[in-house]
């Protein structure tokens, strides 16, 4: 019943409950949909930079990525490839073979790095096959084929077919020279990644470095980011005299960014709430103001102070869950509709892809934020209710009914 | 022992330029049953003394007694809850809560003391009946007139059972009906052996009650008790 009267005030002023639902909904609305537009952009960055080339765990000898020499392979490398291919929870694996190179064109030179690859295996692991502007994946005959980003091709001034110079050490350190002929010409999000990558098939690679075949890492792809620590461990006991990294250890950077999406959302959240404790507490103010007299009677007639306290709290509550449940379920729904969709945000945002990431954003926002945005909100109302609701409890009857 | 007992009580206001004496060495002894008045002019004391007795109020000298107990020894929430169990307010406007029914109203207080579901409804339809609202328990108070919620405001008064009933001016805003809701509260007086304690300044409400207690300035200057 005390329920049912909590319920029944609230809807006492219905312009006033109205506002302040009203509001309470938009805030919410929109500062779930900006966080969940802020999830989205940090695992969409993840995703692209998992896609392009870091996958989700990398394998490499220990100490190479300190030390990137040639020599630094992954002793009996072939092996412990085909053996991670059978890991449960493993989608796919690709083994790189990685070479420090100068590029050279007839106008210009440029640091790069020579990816050795098998095709059919990088294919699975990365999607540089699906990026690319002009050529083929290597499809077709021809002398030592490459694939160069665009980045690359404008910097040496290369077109598709022409012919690029690269220089690199061997294994046994002598300097090698190879002609080799652009069949494809990629381009990723990351100019970064696009101006130093430079993919070549693995035969032709160990033939021009005159070499036995060597891998220096294992890109490891898994059925799902969220049986990634199950494989890592798999892998981590497997190979302990291997250097076993996950994305995150690779990529730090990366890492960063998508936590502090998730913080941002909460701070956001918090601002918006905290604006928010302050219209409620007004609101909840003046209902109790308007009503002096009323809750005077009451507390003449025997209802206990904590009785009213839990009244005024309930209302309170009450007004700011209606409005919560209203914000987040239109947040859910747009969030919904926009991941469908996507949001271009392109136009806001033009040095987006220096960074690395999409300008094509698919908000989320995870189930359990839901909960504990539910759990602030009634946190929230229950800190709005305390000064409305000690004003009532001190109400003094014979005063409140002379006077009102 | 007295229901009610008063022992030399004054209630001097400090919150104004100039201290205020509203009740001066009253003693008043009131029994079971007494269907009393409290007269006087405007500003006499009336509403002072009727919240001394009923514990919403404290008395600056004297002592109030009611059932023997001490009521100013009590404290706040003990306070409420002897109201609760002992004493039925009636006042003299706007005494229900608006978003209840009639109904709901009355059962309320029986909620706050914890009395089950089933028995809260089956008196306070009842007690609605004995008023003469056995029609309108489901009308809000906004549906209902001065005299109606009233009669509402004494069923819920009596539904908490206590032993006697104040109503400060019960009649004050109304007209014609203030005789019908003397006349209805004196009926409960005698069937239900209700003891009622009322102000007024209505020569018509001061007609139909046994014991009369004038004040004037804060002072009791007269105390007619006329046989029934
Ligand atoms: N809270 C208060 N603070 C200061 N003075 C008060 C207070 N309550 C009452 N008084 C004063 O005490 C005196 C008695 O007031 P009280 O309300 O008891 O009179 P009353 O007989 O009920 O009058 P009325 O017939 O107008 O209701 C008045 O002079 C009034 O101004
Ligand atoms: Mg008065």
């Amino acid at each position: 019943m005390l329920l049912t009267l909590a319920w029944k005030n609230t809807w006492r002023n219905k312009k006033r409950s109205f506002i302040i639902i009203l509001s309470i909904a938009l805030g919410l609305w929109g500062s779930l949909l900006a966080g969940a537009v802020w999830m989205g952009w940090g695992e969409s960055m993840v995703n692209t930079a998992i896609e392009r080339d870091l996958s989700n765990i990398q394998i490499h000898k220990k100490g190479y990525t300190r030390n990137k020499e040639i020599t630094n392979f992954i002793p009996r490398g072939f092996r412990i490839l085909k053996e991670t291919q059978h890991i449960p929870g493993v989608k796919a694996v690709s083994g790189r073979t990685l070479v420090e190179a100068m590029a050279a064109s007839p106008t210009s030179t440029f640091g790069v790095k020579i990816v050795g690859i098998i095709p059919a295996q990088a294919k699975k692991v990365t999607n540089i096959h699906s990026l690319l502007r002009q050529g083929t994946y290597f499809r077709g005959r021809g002398r030592n084929p490459v694939i160069i980003g665009k980045k690359l091709a404008d910097r040496l001034g290369l077109k598709l077919h022409s012919k690029i110079i690269l220089s690199f050490q061997g294994m046994d350190g002598s300097l090698n020279y190879a002609a080799c002929r652009i069949v494809g010409i990629y381009k990723t999000n990351s100019a970064l990644f696009d101006q130093s990558n430079v993919f070549m098939k693995q035969p032709d690679l160990f033939r021009l470095l005159n070499s036995k075949p060597a891998i220096h890492e294992i890109a490891v792809r898994t059925e799902s980011s969220r049986i990634m620590p199950k494989v890592f461990d798999a892998l981590k006991t497997k190979y302990p005299g291997l250097a076993v990294q996950t994305w995150k250890e690779l990529a730090p950077e990366v890492a960063l960014i998508s936590a502090a999406m998730e913080s941002y959302t909460y701070i956001f959240l918090g601002l918006i709430l905290f604006a928010l404790l302050f219209g409620i507490t007004n609101t909840m103010l003046m209902a109790v103001m308007k009503r002096v007299r009323e809750i005077g009677v009451l507390i003449a007639i025997g209802m206990k102070r904590g009785k009213v306290f839990s009244m005024i709290l309930l209302e309170t509550v009450l007004l700011s869950i209606t409005g919560g449940v209203a914000g987040i379920v239109t947040g859910g729904l747009s969030i919904a509709y926009f991941s469908h969709t996507g949001i271009d945000l392109s136009a806001f945002a033009s040095g987006m892809e220096t960074f690395g990431a999409s300008t094509m954003v698919h908000p989320f926002l995870p189930l359990d934020m839901y909960i504990a945005l539910l759990v602030m909100v009634v946190a929230t109302a229950i800190l709005s209710a305390v000064l409305p609701a000690w004003n009532a409890i001190h109400i003094q009857p014979s005063e409140a009914i002379r006077t009102y | 022992m007295p229901l009610i007992e008063l022992d030399n009580v004054s209630k001097t206001y400090n919150t104004t330029a100039v201290p205020i004496q509203a009740v001066k060495n009253v003693s008043l002894k009131i029994e079971k049953q007494e269907f009393t008045a409290i007269v006087g002019p405007s500003g006499s004391g009336k509403t002072t003394l009727l919240n001394l007795i009923g514990g919403l109020d404290k008395p600056t000298n004297g002592s109030v007694l009611v059932e023997g107990t001490d009521i100013s020894t009590l404290k706040p929430d003990a306070l409420i809850d002897f109201r609760l169990h002992h004493i039925g307010f009636v006042f003299q406007a706007y005494n229900l809560v608006p978003v209840f029914s009639a109904r709901e109203n009355v059962e309320f207080i029986m909620l706050l003391q914890k009395i089950p579901k089933a028995e809260r409804e089956k008196r306070a339809i009842e007690l609605l009946e004995a008023v003469g609202l056995g029609d309108r328990i489901d009308s809000r108070p906004s549906q209902l007139s001065g005299g109606e919620q009233q009669r509402v405001a004494v069923a819920r008064a009596l539904a908490s059972r206590p032993n006697f009933v104040l109503a400060d001016e019960p009649t004050a805003n109304l007209s014609h009906a203030a005789e019908s809701l003397l006349d209805m509260m004196n009926r409960l007086n005698r069937n239900y052996e209700m003891t009622f304690v009322f102000s007024t300044h209505d020569p018509r409400v001061i007609k139909r009650s046994r014991r009369v207690v004038t004040l004037e300035d804060g002072a009791v200057v007269s105390d007619v008790t006329t046989a029934a």
